[in-house]
This record gives structure tokens, C-alpha cells and sequence, in this order.
């Protein structure tokens, strides 16, 4: 829609007095300009993808032209309402941290350092670890890491999309199991010596991938009704099946009820067995052959899954991969 | 659940994201439901593929996510435009699942009933007369009640009078059980308490002086407390009262407490808000086995209806101490105010939700388990000898070997107190797993 620029431009720099207004910003010494400018950057990074050949200097309203002019991929409304969604306050204070101000420190550090003690212990689920990373998370967040004399707040990246504690819990989590896999390599020789022995016989290719073509066509039509399902429903699937997490932790992920997720899984469980024997049979197996093809033997099953769960995810490619 | 051929878990993991993983921001907003649309529809899709970017989504989950789940439709699209408006029709099928729930409820509350009669040790101040009113007048008194606490399952807006028609119906029973008792008590604030003479000195008492409650349920969360202390002196444990006053006395103090100045309608009508969620709980109550859990689970339910304190109140609160004097800030730091002036000067603090612990010079300790609404001088003492040296440090730990236990037994998402651990200028430390009772020296 082809609008007077004048007239957007006053309503772009009312809208950002407003949101600066909701910030706080002001507290902690940040300028309305500076506040604008990390608008803009948040903007640019999740809305104006497809535009981002603008140069980096260009505040709000000059992108608003720009967009304007290339027949607007984002109108000025859809912008407010998505700095309007965002969270203004701990965005401020978490910017104003990352740019060393005292004030939004120790803001801070009151707001979320017995936090970020309990996160991590709700995370590692062990004293000595939760203290370690809660405090290793502090330096990055402190930007103890000085590089060519300037500190690096980790707090910079934060862009108030979702509220600052479940970032926190969400780098934290990052970090947390960037270290676990690292770990589990180093120490994967013991746990080979521990599982090793039960689990031999397992760690070789599965049996299955040998026998030729039957089996191809099996991985063909399973893909093709996995590749049916919606991201939410694959989802779930291998949240359920793959990672062994509960109902309740899946409902919660995905903003449902539990009882939602207990009957999409049931569903999903059958319509996939449907679908894989409806691809088989398409494929010119009898219903007989199909069948066997997909009996599952649930101790092969578990083995299997074992196997592949204890596998590094950096490790080997997958067969048919 | 129905088992899924081994193909499939073949393939599922076989597939591996091919973009970058999103960052920690998206996955906050969506694990936050704050994305919408094509957003969402990409996090999704990584996730899908990503082992990894599950486990960090699931591992942030906050600990202990009280919020009441939403109803969504099975498939759980409510950001389409589609299925917003083809979820009107279904309104008016939540009939069906608000019965199922009362049946449920009822039938947990029957099973708990059941339950406190049999164990002689629940209900020792319980005359034995009212054991058979018990039996027979809980689940029907209960399941009405039941029944209007799911209405906000249904879309249709709540009006007061659906407030009172709830508390009134909770009221109309009249068994003198302590069942019933303590359903009554968190409707006691707005209706009537009850006529029973013991109940009414228990909130007398507790208007007085609700500092006194504080220190017969030290737990810092004290509406979960409530769960825990039940529990724990069930259990034998420390618990120095029986379990119903210490329980009741810990939900008045939490009504009674003073920065929240609304009158009594008012405090109750967000907690109210908590009905679908809690009828849910009692629901679930029936699938744990035993008296203690039952009984437990349906303390807690109670104890969240009753507690007016929104999490955002407690969570706000900041504290800092400023030439030896505690001070509190309940607006994120614009102002502040004296918290606690002790006779020797404090030197440190530490909180965790609404426990506060401040320490000072000469073994100076207070603990205030409400935010610094009242507090307590603590004197940390282990073989007669007194804790003397200044106090350097605080610190307020999960015991997430407790916690673990609680949420394993309740199935529920609870903390127990946390592990207060003190150092000292000369080098000591100090710990107490108990919220202060009792110490002892590393």
C-alpha cells in the first residue's frame, strides 16, 4: 500500500517513543537512538531477512522507505506489532548489561543470579555440575573474555522474542549439552566397556540392511509416510519414540494438553503402520510380504534403538543416508 | 502406548537437520508459544530432525510450570486461521470432558476419603463420629463442586456469581471432616469460616499474627509447603506440628499477608482462575495409590487455590544491602525500602523465591520465609555451641535429592526447602537441610 513517507516516518518515530517509553530503556542510559538501533538490528534479523541488503546504518524509517519502495514486504504495521510483541523491558536491561552499565548489572545480577544456580540445577541435576555451568554461564553473560580489551556480553544476543529467564535456561541448555556430547565421546570408552558387553552384537550394521531391495522399498515407503506427517507430528513422534520423553514434557513443549498428545500419538503410531503398508503393497509386495516386512520383533526394537540412542550424533552416517 | 515398527524409529533417526539450528531466541519464544505462523512452522520442522535442539527445548522448560495447560485441539494448529474458527463448533462438545473430569474428581475424592479413615494416624484430632460422614458426604458434597470448577474449561466468560455459586456449593456441605474443613478454608476467606469452633481459633490465630505460621512451616513456598509439610510429618519427619493446623495455619498466614490489601474476594478470584487446573490435579490424584499422596495432592490443590500470591508479585521482589541494612525493592529497583535493620550490621543475603535468608556481623541470621513480610531471628547452633563469627556468605541451595523424591511421590513439580549453606569469617560452614532447625559444621 502506497503510503506518504512523511507520514510514516512521524508514525515509525512515534511508535518507537512509545516502545522506548515501555522499555526503561532510560534507566540504565540508553538512548532512544541506541534503543532504535537495537530495534532495527532485531528487526532486520527476523522480519527483514529478505531485505537485508540495506546498508547497516539505515534507522527504522529509512528501511521503511526502502521497503515501501521494493512494494513492501513488511508494512509498517506488521514491524509495530512485532516490537510491540517484544519483551521491551528485559531487552533494555539486558542490552544496557551487555554495554556495561552498572546499574542494569546489578539489576540483573539481583533478578537472576540465584536463578540461574537453580536452572542449572534443574538442568545438570547434580551440585558440583550446576554450580560450574551456572558460573561459566555468568562469565559469558559478564563477557569475561575480554578480546582486544573489550568484554563480550553473551547478554548481546538476546532479542526479547521470548522472556530473558527462558533464554537463559536456553543458552544454558545449549551450553549444557554441547558439553555432554563432548563428554560423552571422552568417556565413551567405559561406557562401551559397561554397555559393550550386552550390546555387542548391535553395534555392527543392522542386520536388515543386507537383504537387497525388500528392504529399500521398506525405507522408501516409510519415508514417504514420515514425509506425510506435519513437523508438529514428527515431532512428537520422535520426542515419544526416539528420546523417551513423557507425555507431559511433550504437551508442555508444544503448548497442548497431555491427553492432545496421548491421542496424536496413538493416531499417528496406526496411521503410519497404514501408510507404510499401503506403500509397500503400491510398491507390488502382497499384503502377506508387506506385513512381514514390518513385523517387529520389540527386543530387536529396543537393541536397535539403544544402539543408535548411545550412538555420538556426530557419529557414523545412518544406512541409506 | 501403541508401538510404532522399527522402520520407523530407522528413519526418524536417520534424518538430520540440514539448516542451522535456530537460535537460542526462537527457541525460547517457541518453547514460550510466543511464535506464530511461518516461524513456528520453522522451528518445528528443525526440531523434528534435531535430537539436540529437543533436548535443549526440553531441558528449559522451566521447573516447575504451574501454569494451567491450554486446551488445544488435537492437532494443535491454533495458529491457523482454519482451526480458530472450526474450533467454535467445539465448544460445546466440552460438555463431555467437564463430566469426565467431575466423575474423575469424585472419584479421587472418594478414594481419599476412604483413605483418611484407615490410617488412624491422618486423622487423630478427627472425633470418630465423623468418620462415617466422611465416607458418605465428601463425594457428593465434592463433585458439584468439581463440576462448576470446570466450567472455565468451556470458553464461556466467568461472571462472580459463578465465583459464589462454586464457594457456596463448597459451603452448603456441612461434615465436619477434615476434609471437607480444609475445602472450606479456602473458600473460608470469602464465605463464612466455619461454624466448628477449632477452625475458627486456628484463623483467628492466624490474623493476629501470621509470622507465626512462618515459623511452623519454614519451606519457602508455602503453598506448596503445605503439600510437604503434610507429607513430611506423615513421614515421621521434623515437622514439629500436626499436620492439619501447621497446613491450615500456612494457608491463612499466606492470605493474611499484608502487602496484598485487596479484600478477601478480590485475593481469591485469580486463584479461582486456577480451578481448571487443579480439578485436573485432584483427577490425577486418583492414580496415585496410598494415603499420604492422595491426601498430599489434595492439600496442594487446595493450597494453590488459596494462595493469592501471583508469581509475578514474588518474583519482582529484589534485594540489596546497603551500610549493613537489608533493604527490598518490590518495582525491579526504582524504589527502595528498609527491609530489615538488625543491631549488628549484615553483611550478606540470599533468596530464593519467597525465603529470604540475611546474615551479619556476630552470627547475626534472619530468615523470613514471605518475601521480608516478617521475619525471624535464626541462632545456628550445633553441640551447644553457637554460631558467634560474622557471616560472609549465603547461599540457599535445591536439595534436588528431596525435590526429586517430592516429585516422584506427589507427581507433581514441587521444591522442598532448600539446603542453607553459611560461611563464616573464620573459615567455617555452616549447613542446614532443613530451613534452619538444625545445623551442622563441614
Amino acid at each position: 500500500m502506497p503510503k506518504p513517507a512523511q507520514s510514516g516516518q512521524g508514525a515509525d518515530i512515534d511508535i518507537a517513543a512509545a516502545l522506548y517509553e515501555r522499555s526503561g530503556a532510560a534507566a540504565y542510559d540508553v538512548s532512544a537512538e541506541q534503543f532504535a538501533a537495537i530495534l532495527d538490528e532485531i528487526l532486520r534479523k527476523y522480519l527483514l531477512q529478505s531485505s537485508a541488503q540495506s546498508s547497516a546504518q539505515s534507522s527504522a524509517h529509512n528501511s521503511a522507505q526502502n521497503s515501501a519502495a521494493n512494494s513492501s514486504h513488511v508494512s509498517a504495521e506488521q514491524k509495530a506489532a512485532f516490537c510491540a510483541a517484544l519483551r521491551l523491558e528485559e531487552l533494555a536491561l539486558a542490552r544496557a548489561c551487555a554495554a556495561g552499565n552498572e546499574r542494569a548489572w546489578q539489576d540483573f545480577i539481583n533478578r537472576y543470579r540465584q536463578k540461574l544456580h537453580s536452572m542449572a540445577l534443574h538442568i545438570t541435576r547434580d551440585g558440583a555440575h550446576a554450580a560450574e555451568l551456572a558460573d561459566s554461564l555468568f562469565a559469558d553473560l559478564y563477557g569475561v573474555n575480554a578480546r582486544d580489551g573489550v568484554r563480550r556480553s553473551k547478554l548481546v544476543f538476546y532479542t526479547g522474542r521470548g522472556s530473558l529467564e527462558g533464554w537463559l535456561r536456553t543458552v544454558m541448555a545449549q551450553e549444557f549439552i554441547n558439553r555432554y556430547r563432548k563428554q560423552k565421546r571422552t568417556v565413551s570408552l567405559e561406557e562401551q566397556t559397561e554397555e559393550g558387553v550386552q550390546f555387542a552384537a548391535a553395534v555392527p550394521e543392522p542386520a536388515y540392511a543386507s537383504d537387497g531391495t525388500s528392504d529399500q522399498r521398506l525405507e522408501a515407503a516409510t519415508d514417504e509416510a514420515l514425509a506425510e506427517l506435519s513437523s508438529e507430528d514428527r515431532l512428537t513422534l520422535a520426542s515419544y519414540y526416539l528420546d523417551g520423553r513423557t507425555l507431559a514434557e511433550i504437551a508442555r513443549t508444544l503448548g497442548l494438553h497431555e491427553s492432545s498428545v496421548s491421542r496424536r500419538l496413538e493416531r499417528l503410531a496406526t496411521g503410519l503402520r497404514k501408510r507404510i503398508l499401503a506403500g509397500l503393497r503400491m510398491q507390488g509386495m502382497s499384503h502377506a510380504q508387506a506385513t512381514e516386512a514390518l513385523a517387529t520383533d520389540v527386543r530387536d526394537l529396543q537393541l536397535n534403538l539403544r544402539s543408535r540412542l548411545t550412538q555420538d550424533s556426530g557419529g557414523k552416517p545412518f544406512p541409506g543416508r | 502406548m501403541t508401538e510404532v515398527p522399527k522402520i520407523v524409529y530407522d528413519r526418524l533417526r536417520a534424518a538430520l537437520p540440514e539448516q542451522a539450528h535456530p537460535d537460542a531466541d526462537l527457541l525460547t519464544a517457541f518453547a514460550e508459544q510466543a511464535l506464530s505462523g511461518a516461524e513456528r512452522e520453522g522451528v518445528l520442522q528443525h526440531l523434528a530432525l534435531c535430537e539436540d535442539c529437543r533436548d535443549v527445548v526440553t531441558l528449559s522448560l522451566p521447573a516447575a510450570d504451574t501454569t494451567p495447560p491450554q486446551t488445544a485441539d488435537e492437532n494443535g494448529v491454533r495458529t491457523t486461521v482454519p482451526q480458530a474458527e472450526s474450533r467454535a463448533p467445539r465448544k460445546l462438545s466440552l460438555a463431555w470432558p467437564t463430566l469426565r473430569w467431575a466423575a474423575l474428581a469424585a472419584g479421587a475424592v472418594a478414594a481419599a476419603a476412604v483413605l483418611l479413615v484407615h490410617p488412624g494416624k491422618l486423622n487423630q484430632a478427627t472425633p470418630p463420629s465423623v468418620n462415617q460422614q466422611v465416607a458418605t458426604v465428601a463425594p457428593p458434597a465434592s463433585s458439584p463442586k468439581i463440576a462448576s470448577s470446570s466450567v472455565p474449561l468451556s470458553p464461556i466468560a466467568t461472571s462472580p456469581t459463578d465465583h459464589s455459586a462454586f464457594l457456596a456449593k463448597t459451603d452448603e456441605a456441612q461434615p465436619k471432616s477434615e476434609l471437607q474443613l480444609s475445602k472450606r478454608l479456602k473458600a473460608g476467606q470469602i464465605v463464612m469460616p466455619s461454624p466448628q469452633a477449632e477452625s475458627g481459633r486456628w484463623l483467628a490465630d492466624n490474623k493476629k499474627d501470621s509470622g507465626q505460621a512462618d515459623k511452623l512451616s519454614a519451606p519457602t513456598d508455602r503453598a506448596r509447603a503445605f503439600g510437604y509439610a503434610a507429607r513430611s510429618s506423615q513421614a515421621g519427619a521434623a515437622a514439629a506440628v500436626s499436620t492439619e493446623p501447621s497446613a491450615e495455619d500456612a494457608l491463612m498466614a499466606r492470605n493474611e499477608t499484608p502487602w496484598n490489601d485487596a479484600p478477601a474476594i478480590e485475593k481469591a478470584k485469580p486463584a479461582l482462575q486456577e480451578r481448571e487446573g487443579n480439578a485436573e490435579q485432584k483427577a490425577q490424584a486418583a492414580a496415585v495409590p496410598g494415603p499420604a499422596k492422595s491426601l498430599s495432592r489434595l492439600a496442594m490443590s487446595t493450597a494453590k487455590l488459596a494462595s493469592p500470591a501471583s508469581p509475578t508479585q514474588a518474583h519482582n521482589v529484589t534485594w540489596a544491602i546497603t551500610g549493613g541494612v537489608l533493604q527490598r525493592s518490590v518495582d525491579s529497583g526504582q524504589s527502595w525500602q528498609d527491609a530489615l535493620h538488625p543491631d549488628h550490621p549484615l553483611l550478606c543475603y540470599a533468596s530464593r523465591d519467597e525465603d529470604v535468608w540475611a546474615g551479619g556481623q556476630a552470627g547475626t541470621l534472619f530468615h523470613s520465609a514471605n518475601s521480608g513480610v516478617t521475619w525471624a531471628q535464626v541462632q545456628p547452633t550445633v553441640e551447644a555451641r553457637q554460631l558467634r563469627s560474622d557471616i560472609t556468605h549465603i547461599e540457599v541451595r535445591n536439595n534436588e535429592a528431596r525435590n526429586e523424591e517430592l516429585r516422584r511421590d506427589l507427581r507433581y513439580d514441587v521444591r522442598g526447602p532448600g539446603e542453607i549453606l553459611l560461611s563464616t569469617s573464620n573459615n567455617e560452614i555452616w549447613s542446614s537441610a532443613d530451613g534452619g532447625k538444625t545445623w551442622a559444621k563441614k
